[in-house]
């Protein structure tokens, strides 16, 4: 793949029209006015027939998965899982991302987290009564996910430093903590919380649970958004747990038996979103780079436009060089999908460092070159180069994802 | 309900456009867009289908090359099939040669209640087309319909005027034309996308028509471009300082106009 198929294209456009007609008039609201994303959001997902597919989807897997297990109960071999049948295009999730970047990465970020970080964590260990109950509404953006592991002393060392914890009484569970940085913290409507079961046992060896829980539920509070350098249409907040009660039908898989102590089911939902920053800086860098490209063309200083200095060139040049790199990334990923392979964790890293370095240089410079303007709101570059910034701290931090790409690659 | 949407694919507008130097025409061997003007019969039409509660939208378009980037388009949005009329000896076809192609390329669609188009097209603006496909395929016409309802089987029309609208009716079927920006073209839909790669297009040239190539394109047609000269520039207007008697001034130019 080097470029967009028509029907590529097609979408690209159609999104890009939807953007300017519906997020465009309201950009500085969503920006400066705490007007959460949500309801945009919903509006992009019915008119693009999205949620409807999102639940043609679900429903396809969930039967199959009831089929597989009914065969299971009667002792019989479940049906062998179906060929991925063209399977969902993953470039009709990477358009609307990269679309949606170019004017709000922080609208993608609270989507991100709701329907793929929220679902996914229930729908890859939950059971079918779970799904059931949590994942269609989060798919569908009806219902604002999220999906909290962090907490004031816990992030990169996610598991070794957890504080949260799940006692056990009767048959119920009592959970208690505090998670921060929380995106969709103050809206959310579903909540899958990552805690330490305590039986009493040093907390290295405590076991991993995954409760989901409900907005307004006895003992649990919901923070007001934070205030923080950008990324400012995805509200983020805390969570504090005092003594939330529930019972064993909120415990992800309803069973404590987690495969490797529940550190690995996390670590699968790190990888995903990886993959979609690289989409997210594909976005950036495209604004960036295009804004830049007219600015260089019509500011003139010196007599001449300021394109002709070779210093400007320059900053051209290379953020042409990353939006090339991260486009083939992207396509990459994309053509992996359509063949139904996945990438390796050290690939799925390399990709998101790569990605995020990219888009915040990038970003950098299109301030730069812009002077003055750069620094003014007026003229956008300097809100995605506030964006750009998280992309190297959450779903990992740079750092971390290097430490994964090599331990992946000594491991060999 | 089967309506029947003649589209017209258009060099998108947003490129800067080329006049052919031998034929001093558009040209038209890029890739062609939905003529915006037509997205809205095609949406008036899939509303239409709907509130009958079924039947096909059908599009018809006359395009150079096979085109069908935008019959896509208007596919995606919901449009079931569509028939296309491409042959070489359509270039330079007239207004009166499109409705003769497009007349022939309806009566193919069996069963067609209603017959849209827009009132003209966006790169051409002739504005004659929709009439004469009535004229030729016999059927009654009503044009700049700023809403459409089907009772029965007659279909009632809002027609626009400059001081508001007409109610006008006509037995079906019959050729109505949309006025721009009447109704909301739908985005189209993701699963409409990916869906609109399998939907079938007729592909036909002169001959299956039954058409004479001699009677389209430029052999056919009652024009021909001689020459094509830019717009002259706007002249610098007259300034008359008003020394009190300015007044008289104005009304000297108006009666030289011969507006007053
Ligand atoms: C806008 C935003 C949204 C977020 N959304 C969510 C969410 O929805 N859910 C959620 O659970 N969390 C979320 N987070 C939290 C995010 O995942 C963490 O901030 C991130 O993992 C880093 O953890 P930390 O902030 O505690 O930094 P720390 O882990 O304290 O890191 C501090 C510095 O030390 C470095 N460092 C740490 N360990 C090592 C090491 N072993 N080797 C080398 N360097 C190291 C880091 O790279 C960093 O530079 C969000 C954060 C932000 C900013």
């Amino acid at each position: 793949m080097f470029d967009w198929t028509d029907e590529q294209k097609m979408l690209r456009d159609a999104v890009r029209q939807f953007i300017e007609k519906e997020l465009v008039p309201i950009h500085e609201e969503l920006e400066h006015g705490d007007t959460p994303p949500y309801d945009l959001l919903r509006k992009l997902f019915a008119t693009f027939g999205m949620d409807a597919m999102a639940r043609d989807g679900f429903k396809k897997r969930i039967e199959a998965e009831k089929a597989a297990a009914e065969a299971k109960a009667r002792g019989e071999e479940p049906p062998a899982k179906k060929e991925r049948e063209g399977g969902m295009d993953p470039s009709f999730t990477m358009i609307p991302i990269i679309e949606l970047c170019r004017y709000s990465p922080g609208i993608v970020t609270a989507m991100g987290v709701s329907m793929g970080l929220t679902a996914a964590a229930i729908s890859s260990r939950g059971t079918i009564a779970q799904k059931e109950r949590w994942v269609p509404e989060l798919l569908t953006m009806e219902k604002v996910g999220a999906w909290a592991i962090t907490e004031p002393n816990s992030g990169s060392d996610a598991f070794g430093s957890m504080k949260s914890t799940a006692r056990r009484d009767g048959d119920e569970y009592v959970l208690n903590g505090s998670k921060t940085f929380i995106t969709n913290g103050p809206y959310a409507d579903t909540i899958v919380f990552i805690c330490k079961l305590d039986e009493g046992n040093p907390p290295a060896e405590r076991k991993i649970l995954s409760f989901v829980l409900d907005r307004g539920m006895p003992g649990l509070e919901q923070s007001k958004p934070l205030r923080k350098m950008g990324m400012h249409s995805s509200p983020t907040g805390e969570l504090f747990l005092s003594d939330v009660r529930v019972g064993r039908d909120r415990l992800i898989g309803e069973t404590e038996d987690v495969p490797s102590g529940g550190r690995e089911g996390a670590k699968d939902t790190f990888s995903m979103e990886r993959s979609g920053v690289a989409a997210m800086a594909l976005g950036i860098i495209s604004q960036c780079l295009e804004l830049s490209v007219e600015y260089a063309k019509n500011r003139v200083q010196f007599g001449q436009p300021i394109g002709e200095f070779q210093l400007i060139q320059e900053k051209l040049a290379k953020m042409e060089v990353h939006r090339l790199n991260v486009q083939n990334l992207v396509f990459r990923y994309i053509e992996m999908g359509q063949a139904g392979v996945g990438l390796t964790l050290a690939e799925a890293s390399a990709m998101k460092l790569y990605s995020a370095r990219a888009a915040m240089e990038v970003a950098l410079e299109a301030v730069q070159l812009f002077g003055g303007n750069g620094y003014m709101s007026e003229f956008k570059v300097e809100q995605l180069c506030r964006d750009a910034k998280v992309l190297q701290i959450y779903a990992g931090t740079d750092e971390i994802q290097i430490t994964h790409i090599a331990k992946d690659l000594l491991r060999r | 309900m089967n309506i029947v949407v003649c589209v017209k694919q258009i060099p998108d507008p947003a490129e800067p456009g080329a006049l052919d130097p031998n034929t001093k025409t558009l040209k038209r061997d890029g890739k062609l867009i939905l003529d915006e003007s037509d997205s809205y019969g095609v949406e008036m039409a899939l509303q239409l289908a709907d509130a009958a509660g079924g039947g096909e939208v059908t599009l018809v378009s006359m395009a150079p090359n096979s085109e069908t980037s935008g019959l896509r388009t208007a596919l995606a949005m919901g449009a079931a099939k569509s028939v296309l009329v491409s042959d070489p000896a359509l270039s330079g076809t007239d207004a009166l040669g499109t409705a003769k192609i497009l007349a022939a390329a309806i009566k193919r669609v069996e069963g067609a209640d209603l017959i849209l188009t827009a009132t003209e097209s966006s790169d051409g603006y002739t504005g004659t087309v929709p009439e004469q496909i009535a004229e030729l395929l016999g059927l009654p016409s009503i044009t700049f319909a700023k809403s459409i309802a089907i009772d029965g089987g007659t279909v009632k029309v809002q027609r626009q005027t400059e001081a508001g609208y007409d109610e006008c009716e006509a037995p079906l079927p019959a050729v109505v034309s949309v006025t721009a920006g009447v109704v909301e073209p739908r985005y189209p839909s993701f699963k409409g996308i990916m869906a609109a790669k399998s939907k079938p297009v007729d592909e036909v040239d002169c001959a299956a028509l039954g058409i004479d190539p001699g009677s389209v394109g430029w052999a056919g047609g009652g024009q021909e471009i001689v020459t094509v000269e830019a717009a002259p520039a706007r002249e610098a207007g007259e300034v008359v300082e008003d020394d009190g008697t300015g007044f008289e001034k104005i009304v000297a130019f108006l009666d030289n106009l011969k507006v007053i």
